[in-house]
């Protein structure tokens, strides 16, 4: 029995054209089940190295016809909790996301999770999960220093790529803002002009050290640092607590736990 | 003719907050002392949540509300820091006495200008500190003044600066209804501190508090509450009032209440006032006083956990306060959680057969959560569920195999009998999300006489000296 490797890249449209292509491959080929299918993205591609894998070119048009497919078949929240699933740092996402959308639509559960016995299922709700910790960590953690012309800026590293999903909520909270997040781990702009659509740039040669900030904000980041001091209770002082609701990897990034104010 | 209090109002209102009221140059100072002092004053209210109400940005002004509230950071005893919590002054004419900014107290006082919270809110709020604004003050000459002094801030930062984030300010009790009703159109929640759980409490601890002048506001605002739905449905712009509702808070360990006491008190806020939240604050003893636990008592934070515990089994596991404690069993176990404890007192309920039991049962499974509730429904629906699946799902089964069977039969060979199930339950350690050593035993049952402590340990005497 055969079975297909499909290889596509590492994002949202790659992922969703290589469903479709897998789609394509099932009828075309005659295969008997999604099970002999396989799809991997991003750095799953690089590991293999096999002359039966098929690579797939991202096609919009082809990831947009599955976009309508997911809306109209299952909901906009599970198309929603899919792209989660997508963007994380899952190494077989692009497969777990692939055969839980095919098992989604035989069954036309609306609860698209619901069967967490099956393998892939579970994978792509814990990649889901995952993601969407990371973003509600970072609705809150994110600093925005703000810049001589009144843009505001903030640096990060997520795991997962989830810098679309942090430029619409802040888009939806600062619309009249000028600001800019910087995800400095992928390496990529997301950019808000003030009352305008965001959108992201891809860079890698920003010289962080260029920026001049203006003159308020030491002020405001010392008023909040001594805030953050004076807001605790000493008797009541629990490290590991803070560590486990504040990992220490996003306080690199956090105004209140640099040593500077 | 001006009386006192309106030029005392015209001044707050225009005296610029940092020098000219562009950035922070001189007053930087004055502002920063000012927030050391009325953070530092604020930091015994315990609400520091930001949820409950879902408010999508308007596309011009700054700010939104997100339903599940979002923690901005954490603070170094690993509470949430979410919205800016401050006092809007600490000068205070009670004299409550468990309290840091009481009257006779000499502790350095300080009061901001409606001006210099707005531009802290606003500021923080752009950086992305904060969720919002928690404004409670001291009571200032009167509670009615205080409670305006209060709603000229949210009045300011909702018309003036407008401030789409979050507000959340303090009721005042005994202020008149009128201004309380007005500021409730500009805040999203409002709480009146219960303060102590019982009267009695409060006549001991606090001279100038009447229970009847906090639950009268607490009243005013619940029908507030149920008329601004009612209102919504008919106009759909009416302006929302306290959208997020309203919550209260009680010092838990100043006064001798027993926790049945404590939790029946909480389920009479639930079920009476419809209030969001109760949050219990584990008393730090900060001043000296006849009245009070001996200074430098420690605070006792397993006692308040364990009332944290039973209260979310209150709001979302269908739980009764009665069936969780009684008079003759009048506090919590202090070595189970109180899930796990009313479990073993109903072992005849159990076991439950996890492809069958409802949703409410399976909500009474200790090691079983509400969501992984929710999940074994959502997945049985697919194919019968075994114990390997409920281990993917999220189910403690190190907790729950005693109380289980998944297609009929238990994960292992199990005695349903209560002592030896406590006895593995109790082998397991428990996550407590504190050190151990800031509440010895001893300490928990300052109030308890010796009857009472020797009847609630009676039956587990010997497991606990090996424990402890």
């Amino acid at each position: 029995m055969e079975e297909y490797t499909l290889l596509c890249e590492d994002s949202i449209d790659g992922i969703l054209t290589g469903i479709y292509e897998a789609y394509q491959i099932k009828k075309e080929e005659g295969v008997e089940s999604h099970d002999r299918i396989h799809l991997y993205a991003g750095e799953m591609v690089q590991q293999r190295l096999c002359m039966h894998d098929i690579h797939i070119k991202t096609d919009l048009e082809k990831s947009h016809k599955v976009i309508r497919t997911l809306v109209e078949k299952l909901s906009e929240e599970n198309y929603y909790d899919l792209c989660l699933a997508m963007v994380s740092d899952g190494q077989d996402k692009a497969d777990a996301v692939y055969h839980t959308v095919v098992r989604a639509l035989q069954t036309k559960d609306r609860n698209m999770f619901a069967g967490l016995q099956n393998d892939y299922i579970l994978k792509a709700f814990t990649y889901q999960r995952n993601a969407n910790n990371e973003l509600m960590h970072l609705r809150g953690f994110l600093r925005f220093h703000e810049l001589e012309q009144g843009i505001l800026y903030a640096k990060t590293g997520p795991k997962n790529q989830i810098l679309p999903f942090l430029m619409a909520h802040f888009a939806d909270r600062l619309p009249s803002e000028n600001f800019m997040i910087y995800d400095e781990k992928h390496q990529v702009f997301g950019v808000h002009q003030k009352q305008k659509e965001w959108y992201l740039v891809q860079s890698d040669s920003f010289q962080e050290e260029e920026l001049v900030f203006s003159k308020d904000e030491q002020c405001y980041a010392e008023l909040f640092c001594h805030f953050c001091e004076s807001i605790a209770i000493r008797e009541r002082t629990n490290e590991n607590l803070q560590r486990n609701m504040l990992p220490l990897r996003f306080r690199g990034y956090m105004t209140e736990f640099q040593s500077k104010y | 003719m001006f009386c006192k209090d309106d030029v005392k109002r015209k001044n707050m209102l225009f005296v610029p907050p940092f020098g000219d009221g562009m950035g922070i140059g001189m007053e930087m100072k004055t502002v920063m002392e000012k927030l050391e002092i009325l953070s530092d004053a604020a930091k015994y209210d315990v609400a520091c949540t930001s949820s409950g109400v879902d408010r999508k940005g308007n596309g011009k002004d700054m700010g939104n509300c997100i339903k599940g509230g979002i923690c901005h950071s954490f603070a170094a005893d690993g509470r949430c820091i979410s919205l800016l919590k401050i006092l809007l002054s600490n000068e205070c004419i009670f004299d409550c006495k468990y309290c840091l900014n009481r009257k006779s107290n000499d502790v350095p006082r300080a009061t901001f200008t409606p001006r210099e919270v707005c531009e802290l809110t606003m500021n923080f709020y752009k950086r992305n500190y904060i969720e919002g604004l928690f404004l409670s003050s001291g009571i200032i000459e009167n509670p009615t003044y205080t409670m305006e002094l209060i709603f000229q801030v949210v009045f300011l930062l909702r018309t003036f600066y407008h401030f789409q984030g979050y507000i959340h300010v303090k009721g005042i009790p005994g202020a008149d209804p009128d201004i309380i009703q007005k500021t409730g159109f500009y805040v999203d929640r409002m709480s009146v501190n219960l303060e102590l759980p019982t009267a009695d409490g409060l006549k001991l601890l606090a001279p100038n508090k009447h229970r009847k002048n906090i639950l009268a506001p607490m009243r005013q605002i619940q029908n507030g509450i149920i008329q601004g739905k009612q209102e919504i449905v008919q106009y759909k712009n009416a302006p929302s009032f306290v959208p997020s509702g309203q919550s209260t808070q009680m010092i838990i360990g100043a006064t001798p209440e027993s926790d049945y006491q404590i939790m029946s008190v909480a389920q009479g806020l639930y079920d009476k006032f419809n209030l969001k939240r109760v949050f219990y604050s584990a008393y730090v003893s900060i001043n000296a006083d006849k009245d009070l636990p001996a200074l430098h008592t420690g605070t006792p934070l397993l006692r308040e956990h364990r009332l944290y515990q039973a209260d979310w089994l209150l709001r979302f596991y269908q739980f009764k306060a009665e069936e969780l404690l009684t008079e003759k069993r009048p506090n919590f176990n202090v070595l189970l959680d109180p899930k796990c404890d009313w479990a073993l007192q109903h072992l005849e309920q159990f076991p439950v057969e996890i492809n069958r039991a409802d949703y409410h049962t399976l909500l009474r499974v200790p090691g079983i959560g509400v969501k992984s509730a929710q999940r074994i429904c959502g997945a049985r629906r697919t194919g019968n569920l075994r114990f390997e699946d409920l281990k993917k799902i999220g189910v403690v089964l190190k907790r729950a195999l005693y109380f289980i069977t998944c297609n009929g039969k238990m994960m292992y060979h199990t005695k349903m009998e209560e002592d030896y199930i406590t006895r593995n339950l109790l082998a397991l350690p428990e996550k407590l999300p504190f050190q151990k050593d800031t509440m010895t035993y001893k300490q928990l049952t300052l109030f308890d006489d010796k009857v009472e402590t020797a009847e609630l340990f009676g039956g587990q005497k010997e497991i606990l000296q090996r424990v402890v």
